[in-house]
């Protein structure tokens, strides 16, 4: 009986903190009515220095238009792999993009910034479209973006 | 005078010799003017094997003044509007759509559910 106890506690405490360690997020992406195609986006996270840490989503499946998207392709050098399982279709004018994805906790608080590039196809690339820290305070604030986003704005 | 006619008897046998077998090839399929060049143009397109030199458009690409290069809206081949064509020549390179494969080990993801997305 006492062992079957101190299994059952060692099992709780090693599944509690990793079931702690990811949340599910929704991020929501709106875009203008811009008049053209469908907008590849790339969001991707970099740290409290600024540099790239990863990616987190990409809406566009042609990877030879990812170097419109300049600052993510400058950071990764246009490497498919950092999208590999996160990637999706373009993103229509006036269409709203929502993700939900399992995020690690360790994202947020902790000085990392999400980032969205946008571009599309015979209209002006749009670098840094949205730039927004990642907390926990800011969840379910929307914010503007540059050029082709009405708005962006993530859930918890 | 008698190297007039060997010129003459060879130029008519050189004509003769060219232009007989095309003639004949020419009447053969039809009997309207119309009918021989329809017949004629459907043979050399038969013959012809469909040849795919390449699918990169890079060719058509046009470089605007704030720097961003777009192909043509007439590229055939690789368009932006049809998502989900495989035949595209660099599908090789493009990602994995989600779900196919797990998201990367970046260290942003969790082990939990797979990317779920929604366009409205």
């Amino acid at each position: 009986m006492k062992s079957v106890l101190t299994t059952l506690a060692l099992t709780t405490a090693l599944t509690i903190p990793g079931l702690a360690m990811a949340r599910p997020v929704t991020m929501t992406t709106t875009l203008n009515n811009y008049g053209g195609d469908g907008a590849y986006l790339a969001l991707y996270v970099s740290d409290a220095a600024g540099a790239y840490v990863g990616s987190l989503w990409m809406a566009g499946s042609k990877s030879k238009y990812y170097e419109h998207l300049t600052d993510w392709h400058r950071a990764t050098g246009g490497d498919t792999a950092q999208v590999n399982g996160i990637t999706g279709a373009s993103v229509g004018a006036g269409r709203t993009l929502e993700i939900t994805l399992d995020l690690a906790d360790a994202l947020f608080d902790a000085g990392y910034t999400l980032h969205i590039d946008a571009a599309v196809e015979d209209m002006r690339d749009s670098p840094n479209e949205v730039a927004v820290p990642l907390t926990t305070q800011g969840a379910g604030t929307p914010v503007a973006g540059r050029r082709y986003v009405a708005t962006f704005a993530y859930d918890m | 005078m008698k190297k007039t006619l060997t010129l003459l008897i060879a130029s008519t046998a050189l004509t003769t010799a060219i232009v007989a077998p095309a003639w004949s090839a020419m009447r053969t399929p039809g009997d309207t003017f119309a009918q021989t060049v329809a017949t004629v143009l459907d043979d050399a397109q038969a013959a012809l094997p469909l040849v795919f030199v390449s699918s990169d458009d890079d060719d058509d690409e046009h470089e605007y003044q704030n720097g961003s290069r777009y192909d043509d809206d007439d590229d055939d081949d690789c368009d932006d509007d049809d998502e989900d064509d495989d035949e595209c020549n660099g599908s090789a390179r493009n990602p994995a759509p989600a779900g196919t494969v797990a998201p990367p080990q970046n260290g942003l993801f969790g082990n939990g559910a797979p990317p779920q997305v929604q366009v409205n």
